[in-house]
């Protein structure tokens, strides 16, 4: 099996677009990614992370791919259905397609932006084992009434890197979070503290 | 009793229709074709393909037929369409050396290799207005030469062997490119160049013309001034040489300028350039005398004309936009407006009352309160 | 020879090709994680002129698929020429539903207005933005104006509208009255009267802003913290009406000053067409 592109590209990037939308201005929401264009079966991206990659990139954009993600020639598939240009260090990126192993090395330096132009900054798309509402990190900040809860695994690096946007804001790195067909966001606008207590929390999880 | 207003769509739909009338204007008169406009009004025509930045004369002519000569809006209507076109290749910089030309002036030397060329220009016809062409009369064909003129080196060039002008070397960087990427003041002059190229001629001229009466004052010469045609190639994968796609006609101009120079680089000639699609002479003085004015901080003068201030000159050239943002006057602002009547009547209120209790501080106004 | 025989079909999907679509999805993503805060995105032109909405008409074209449900106002009203028209076109080039019931609609492209009804999760509100810059007033060199966001240097503002109380004893400021987004930038929220300033905070909805003329976008994530900015002395306060509306009664809306007469007649009615509908609607 090959990396396949969108049946409907036009109409098939919309609604996968709407998702991502969707989950950016509400950190902490978890969805089901609905388009699931097929890929190789020793990919070792799901189905949301490809078709994020699909809606999002093009030969505007300079991505960069983490070695334990490349199975299945996923930089080849990638250039093909995109036009994107593979870059060499993460700083150079506008998406870097990491794991939380990744994100532990710190010789791993992505762009942050700058104070004037915070926008031109690295987007994560990372790829996890576990992504639900349930786990012990809470998300607080726009997008989220009072708080939400999310569970990702063993994700402490990511969270610790994403919880160091607090102190450079407005430069900071804006993540997309995938797990096999599952899809969240978290933003540098979201303040992120970690309690490994359970507390009851019907409402704010959706 | 009011009842708001509705069948707002029939009204644009009537508009539109009264609209066409009027532009076929009396059916007695025989409908103007494109392609007159096309070969009649040329000059028309080059000035909207200039500045809708894009060289395609039938439709040009297309546009200014559909907007009844308004070239403002001919300018957009062409602009909008080219919004749409796929890119398909990126050109080699046109050689303007090569240019075939059917004009050439220079108002630096006398005598000039290839000669003084002045070609179809208006520039010493007596501005009286020829009643013959009311009548229907006949049209002499013009005097052509023998041979095709040769290329001409351009003037400036000679200069340049002499160090008296400063040289312009290409630094092989990619092109900013205005029409896909937001403008980001500050800009450099490739971006400048590309904003002025595609600014309304009359701002332009303006502006030009504000420097020459000493609101930025830079000491211009025409040092060469050449309209013709030139080739438009591209690379191909597997040709050593680019290939040529067509031609096009363009206007050119080189203005030479007072001199730059400091302790360790002796005085020189500075420039300013213009250059526009079609026969676009005034475009391209004009064009020329900003781009020199907005060189004023690269060259180390003090700005003091409003041609000289970059973000001002380039923010303001567009006439997609600036006629767009004005004329959006006309569409309701009748929230807004309302917002004003509130606050202007409770402001004459108050007024009204302090002036009726003249000895009685205004309770509202934050000076008296802290002191 | 031109060939244009497919030159009223040739169109994709709601108008724009898919790069640029890709380009302003990628902007409004940065938008969104960064609240407030002005993108620059390459805008392109529309076939509408400047001014006109070409924003807000991008960013809706952006957003739009095949089974959305699209309203357009302007002034509040569905039925104004220029909201006719960009309605029209929507419904030209991207075949979508449109309708007039904000409760029903999935977009919403507004000049000017927040609807009266509360917006509720998943709809999204696109604003036409004229100025995107909130200090361009004060400071019109866009150089400058990016300096002071950078550097949280708001002082400009609160000077400026001291200035008014000091001169008129109020804020002269009635609508594209500036705000504070999640207490870093300030945004200026469109033309709409600061009667509608409050709508923006906490808002169940999302709200995309669209300046294509000055070729900036931003947005206001739903139940983010929106402040209008004022003094201790002087709070923010809304514009109030001594009358309810002609039409429905409403006390709570903002209200469109109506000529009547050339003998200074006059009445007032709300100028958010739709609620003032379904409100006699309801009566009846």
């Amino acid at each position: 099996m090959q990396w396949s592109a969108f049946d409907d590209p036009v109409h098939d990037s919309q609604r996968a677009y709407r998702q991502l939308l969707s989950t950016m201005a509400e950190p902490g929401t978890v969805e089901d990614m609905l388009e699931s264009p097929l890929r190789p079966e020793d990919a070792a991206i799901g189905a949301a992370c490809w078709a994020t990659l699909l809606t999002l990139c093009d030969l505007d954009t300079r991505v960069w791919l983490t070695p334990e993600l490349a199975a299945g020639g996923l930089g080849e598939g990638l250039r093909f259905h995109t036009g994107s240009r593979l870059v060499d260090t993460p700083a150079e990126a506008d998406f870097a397609l990491v794991t939380p192993a990744t994100l532990a090395d710190p010789t791993r330096v992505f762009n942050e932006g700058s104070d004037i132009y915070p926008d031109r900054s690295t987007t994560l798309l990372v790829v996890l084992e576990r992504l639900d509402t349930e786990g012990p990190w809470r998300l607080q900040g726009p997008g989220i009434p009072g708080f939400r809860r999310l569970g990702i695994g063993e994700g402490d690096a990511l969270m610790s890197r994403l919880a160091a946007n607090q102190s450079r804001f407005p430069r900071g790195l804006d993540a997309i979070l995938t797990c096999g067909a599952r899809l969240a966001a978290v933003p540098r606008s979201t303040r992120i503290t970690s309690s490994r207590v359970e507390e009851a929390d019907p409402c704010m999880s959706q | 009793m009011y009842v708001a207003v509705k069948g707002g769509e029939q009204a644009i739909a009537n508009a539109h229709r009264w609209l066409a009338d009027r532009r076929r204007g009396s059916r007695e008169s025989a409908e103007l074709e494109v392609a007159q406009v096309e070969g009649q009004l040329r000059l028309a025509v080059a000035r909207v393909m200039a500045e809708a930045s894009l060289y395609d004369p039938e439709l040009a002519a297309l546009a200014i037929k559909q907007a009844s000569g308004d070239m403002v809006e001919a300018v957009f209507l062409l602009r909008a369409y080219r919004t749409t076109l796929p890119r398909l290749a990126e050109t080699v910089p046109l050689d303007t050396a090569a240019m075939h030309i059917e004009r050439r002036v220079s108002a630096t030397y006398k005598d000039i290799p290839g000669g003084q060329v002045l070609g179809p220009t208006y520039d010493y016809t007596h501005r009286l207005l020829d009643f013959l062409q009311l009548a229907k009369g006949e049209t002499p064909t013009p005097v052509e030469a023998e041979e095709m003129l040769a290329t001409c080196p351009q003037i400036l060039e000679l200069l340049d062997d002499e160090g008296l002008l400063e040289r312009e070397a290409d630094d092989g960087s990619e092109p900013y490119d205005i029409t896909r990427d937001p403008p980001d003041f500050p800009v450099d002059r490739a971006t400048r160049l590309q904003m002025l190229a595609r600014g309304d001629e009359g701002y332009l001229l303006a502006l030009g013309y504000s420097t020459q009466r000493g609101y930025g004052r830079n000491h211009p010469f025409a040092g060469e001034i050449r309209l013709g045609r030139v080739a438009v190639e591209i690379e191909v994968e597997e040709c050593e040489v680019p290939m040529c796609i067509g031609e096009i006609e363009i206007s050119e101009c080189q203005m030479i300028n007072q001199f730059g120079g400091s302790r360790e680089v002796a005085p020189q000639f500075t420039r300013g350039y213009g250059l526009a699609f079609g026969h676009n002479e005034r475009k391209t003085m004009a064009m020329a005398l900003v781009d020199r004015a907005l060189r004023a901080e690269e060259l180390g003068e003090t700005p003091t004309g409003p041609a000289q201030q970059a973000e001002f000159v380039l923010a303001h050239a567009d006439s997609v936009e600036s006629a767009g943002f004005v004329s959006h006057l006309k569409l309701p602002h009748y929230v807004d407006f309302q917002s004003e009547l509130e606050l202007l009547r409770r402001l004459r209120r108050e007024h009204a009352a302090r002036r009726l209790q003249p000895d009685e501080q205004p309770t509202t106004a934050p000076e008296e309160q802290q002191a | 020879m031109n060939d244009y025989s497919d030159a009223t079909t040739g169109y994709n999907f709601a108008y724009l090709d898919e790069q640029t679509k890709r380009m302003i999805r990628r902007g409004l993503l940065k938008a969104v994680a960064i609240p407030g805060y002005q993108v620059p995105f390459g805008g392109r032109e529309m076939p509408m002129p400047y001014g006109w909405g070409t924003g807000g008409m991008q960013l809706t074209a952006s957003v739009l698929g095949q089974d959305d449900v699209l309203k357009v106002i302007d002034q509040g009203a569905d039925d104004t020429t220029n909201a006719v028209s960009i309605r029209a076109f929507f419904e030209r080039v991207a075949g979508v539903t449109t309708t007039s019931a904000t409760a029903e609609a999935d977009v919403i492209q507004t000049r000017h207005r927040i609807p009266e009804q509360p917006l509720r999760q998943g709809q999204i509100l696109v604003f036409q933005v004229p100025i995107p810059e909130p200090l361009r007033f004060i400071e019109p060199s866009e150089e400058e104006t990016r300096l002071m966001h950078a550097l949280e240097e708001y002082g400009v503002m609160h000077v400026k509208l001291y200035e008014d109380i000091a001169r008129h004893g109020h804020i002269a400021t009635t609508y594209a009255y500036p705000v504070k987004v999640d207490g870093r930038y300030v945004t200026d929220p469109s033309p709409i009267p600061k009667f509608d300033n409050p709508k923006l905070h906490m808002a169940e909805a999302l709200m995309l802003f669209g300046a294509g003329r000055e070729k900036r976008l931003y947005a206001i994530p739903p139940y983010t913290r929106v402040e209008s900015l004022d003094f201790e002395d002087h709070p923010f306060e809304v514009q109030q009406w001594e009358e309810p509306c002609a039409i429905c009664g409403a006390r709570d809306t903002f209200l469109d000053e109506v000529i009547t007469d050339d003998r200074g007649g006059r009445m007032f009615v709300c100028s958010d067409t739709d609620y003032c509908q379904s409100r006699r609607e309801e009566v009846a």
